[in-house]
């Protein structure tokens, strides 16, 4: 329990983490609101007729929290302590504090999960009663099931960056990685027009685990979109643990 | 009790430590000396567990430090900087390390005043200077108050007034009963601090034993270590 606990207060501690935390919960809801106007027009024309997934949808866009949450885990061990040591890093007090390494990397995903899983249950529950709001008898009440879904791709999608951090040992690679993929290009989503075995990579995969209606290429269960979006992340999480585990510090 | 025995590591293809073997007893203070690149940190890692021996053991009390439950109450440990990220304060820093190891809030501001830097708990790590950063990492040492110290060139960056206190700070843990082991290669200092000395050069432990033997027929333990480490005084020294 002790490591949790700390592990949780070094994230908390960490001003890039508030910057995580108030982006992904703050950026679902604005664009929800920018929306809006728009929005409305399309529906009054009925251009806009399928309205089961407003809000949910808008959720994808909050994603740069967990993922910056997730690497800053990690990255945050790694970076140099000052110009007087440059090869000191926090790393060396987190092992000397808990040297059990895979007891270590549970601490910090337990904590990480904690962390993003309050976040996505606020955003969730802000863009959805924003949607009630702004729309009224217009959007439906998404099924409990989808929610409780959108609440998982955030924690899987966070536990994802964490994965991909524990293996490259740093933060630039994971960020550029997965921000870029997740806002301004989606090298995934131009995959999927090449191969349909595109759909199956986890950006693409996971949004499936609460979004229907949208314009997937192939079409996947949500049950199954999850499953996928945890073998992803599990196989990931094996593979830095591996790695963690074996390497000098 | 600190017992190394037989370690080998490679690293980048390189043999950098050759079946490196020695004891730190408790009640006495050990200093272990060599010239840059001898390879004192790279021992002192895998005592700490942080880098793995190709063979041999390194045991604190008669256990390799990653099977410590709680280690920082058995082992406090200072290598390089001070372990803090530089947007911490002292005193978060000092608090989430306790806290892995179920310690009290309340050893943050207890350790920060052993090591004069009550008036610091405020301020942000990457903001120390090189003195204030080590003073700060031996604190980080302090806060399970271990029966095992480990410390890596723990003068270095101390100022004048800095360098008595540790002085007097070693020789007292030694006094009660403590395991200390440090580093160094500054031989006055180790001369007047330690009770044992080993040796070590090129990976090789060339001497270890009490400090008077260590020295022998030498005028001081300076003259001994040149002669060992076949350094030329006036060389790179
Ligand atoms: N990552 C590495 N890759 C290759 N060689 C390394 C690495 N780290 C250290 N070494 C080598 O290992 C040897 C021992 O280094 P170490 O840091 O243990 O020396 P040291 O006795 O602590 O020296 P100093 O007094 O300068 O601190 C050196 O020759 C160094 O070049
Ligand atoms: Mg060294």
């Amino acid at each position: 329990m002790s490591p949790v606990r700390a592990e949780l207060r070094k994230l908390l501690g960490l001003p890039t983490a508030w910057v995580g935390l108030v982006l992904g919960t703050l950026t679902a809801p604005v664009v929800l609101l920018l929306n809006a106007p728009y929005t409305r027009r399309a529906i009054a024309a009925g251009t806009l007729t399928d309205t089961s997934d407003l809000g949910l949808r808008d959720l994808g866009i909050g994603l740069i929290g967990p993922i910056v949450l997730g690497v800053i885990v990690v990255s945050s061990e790694y970076t140099s302590t000052g110009q007087d040591a440059p090869g000191a890093r926090q790393l060396t007090a987190t092992l000397a504090a808990v040297p059990d390494r895979l007891r270590l990397l549970v601490a910090k995903a337990t904590a990480l999960v904690l962390v993003v899983a309050a976040q996505a249950a606020v955003t969730t529950a802000a863009t959805l009663t924003l949607t009630q709001v702004l729309y009224g008898e217009h959007a439906p009440a998404p099924a409990p099931a989808r929610v409780v879904a959108a609440i998982l791709y955030w924690t899987l999608t966070a536990l994802l960056a964490y994965a991909i951090a524990l293996i490259s040992r740093n933060g630039i690679v994971p960020l550029t990685l997965l921000i870029i993929n997740s806002s301004v290009v989606s090298v995934s989503y131009l995959l999927t027009k090449v191969t349909d075995l595109a759909s199956y990579l986890p950006d693409i995969v996971g949004a499936q685990m609460f979004i229907g209606s949208a314009d997937f290429p192939v079409e996947i269960a949500p049950v199954t979109a999850g499953l996928v979006m945890t073998a992803w992340v599990i196989a990931l999480l094996v593979v830095g643990a591996v790695l963690f585990e074996r390497r000098d510090v | 009790m600190i017992t190394i025995d037989r370690i080998s590591k490679t690293k980048s293809r390189t043999q950098i430590l050759h079946e490196v073997t020695f004891e730190a007893r408790p009640g006495r203070v050990t200093g272990f000396l060599g010239p840059n690149g001898a390879g004192k940190t790279s021992t002192l890692r895998i005592l700490l567990g942080l880098d793995r021996p190709q063979s041999g053991t390194a045991l604190i009390c008669g256990r390799r430090y990653q099977k410590l439950d709680r280690p920082l109450l058995t082992v406090g440990a200072l290598l390089d900087g001070s372990g803090a990220h530089r947007a911490r304060t002292a005193r978060a820093h000092l608090r989430w390390v306790a806290a892995s190891n179920g310690l009290p809030d309340s050893r943050a501001d207890e350790v920060l005043e052993v090591v004069g830097l009550t008036g610091d708990a405020r301020k942000r790590a990457g903001r120390f200077s090189l003195g204030m950063s080590r003073r700060l990492g031996l604190a980080t040492a302090l806060l399970g108050d271990p029966a095992v110290l480990v410390l890596d060139e723990p003068v270095n960056g101390l100022d004048p007034a800095g360098i008595r206190w540790m002085r007097e700070f070693l020789r007292d843990s030694a006094a009660q009963g403590r395991t200390v082991l440090l580093s160094s290669h500054l031989m006055g200092e180790l001369a007047e601090t330690a009770d044992d000395v080993i040796v070590i050069d090129k990976g090789r432990i060339v001497i270890q034993g009490g400090l008077a033997d260590v020295i022998g027929d030498h005028r001081t333990l300076e003259d001994a270590f040149f002669e060992l480490t076949a350094t030329e005084a006036g060389g790179p020294w």
